[in-house]
């Protein structure tokens, strides 16, 4: 069955990195809001999103980060996504948060954007 | 010219475990029927939609029930029909999402027939009376296939 990796690095600054690989969808997504409500309770609420490894994700998963912004945003920090693969650009455009989200391609550029 | 056939049927429990098999399902149908690489992709992802809708809400408060995914071409259209025997449920109800505000609001789910209509050229509910089941119908027009391949 396929499944959702998720691999939590903190860093300098005050950041968290999210690997995350597999599928994100509605029966996984729990997890993932899991995880960064994880991050948000250790006092962390700059959070970098590596997605280069998602190969899927639904409306639910996307919800997750949806969820996630403003409560970052309101603690001063924010959720930077990297490197999203085609198809899962695609849902964040098809979405139109494309324009709402900060989208890097590599994680040093994510950090640089806390700056 | 090659016409590319299609009849295919799924029945799977109300559980988000078996949303793999039915991606799997139609994403393989699909990859058949469309020559644009991303196409496949799309419809699986509505498709997606369109069955969590059932598994998560369809049966709440209700005996729990299965949900029949049937999918067919006859070269021109790609049809896809989502069919559980749960609550009414007409999508043609739900408006489109102002996306900013639902991002301001921190809303978590409600995106699912948006994107439907994002990607499918025609969206059809019925409640079929003699099977006391709703169908959730939607379809791709083939506009570039794979004839000639």
């Amino acid at each position: 069955m396929p499944e959702l990796s998720i691999d939590i690095n903190e860093m300098d600054g005050g950041q968290s990195l999210v690997k995350l690989g597999g599928f994100l969808d509605a029966h996984t997504f729990e997890q993932l809001d899991e995880s960064i409500q994880d991050i948000f309770d250790s006092g962390v609420s700059k959070i970098i999103v590596d997605l280069a490894g998602v190969e899927y994700i639904s409306s639910a998963g996307a919800g997750v980060f949806i969820g996630s912004l403003a409560l970052a945003q309101e603690k001063g920090g924010n959720i930077v996504l990297v490197n999203p693969t085609e198809n899962v650009k695609e849902v964040f455009d098809l979405l139109g948060l494309s324009q709402i989200f900060t989208i890097t391609a590599s994680v040093a550029e994510a950090q640089e954007s806390f700056v | 010219m090659v016409q590319i056939i299609i009849d295919e049927e799924m029945i799977a429990p109300c559980d988000t475990r078996h949303l793999a098999s039915i991606r799997a399902m139609v994403k393989d149908a699909a990859t058949r029927c469309f020559s644009e690489p991303m196409m496949a992709g799309k419809i699986t992802l509505a498709v997606d939609e369109a069955v969590a809708n059932v598994m998560e809400h369809a049966y709440e408060g209700v005996e729990p029930g299965d949900v029949k995914v049937s999918v067919t071409s006859d070269g021109s259209k790609f049809c896809v029909t989502v069919a559980d025997q749960g609550v009414h449920f007409d999508p043609s109800s739900i408006s489109n999402p102002d996306i900013k505000q639902h991002v301001q609001q921190g809303k978590r789910n409600g995106l699912g027939i948006f994107l439907i209509r994002q990607i499918m050229d025609e969206i059809n509910y019925t409640f079929v009376q003699s099977k006391a089941h709703n169908e959730l119908r939607m379809v791709k027009y083939i506009s570039e296939n794979k004839q000639g391949e």
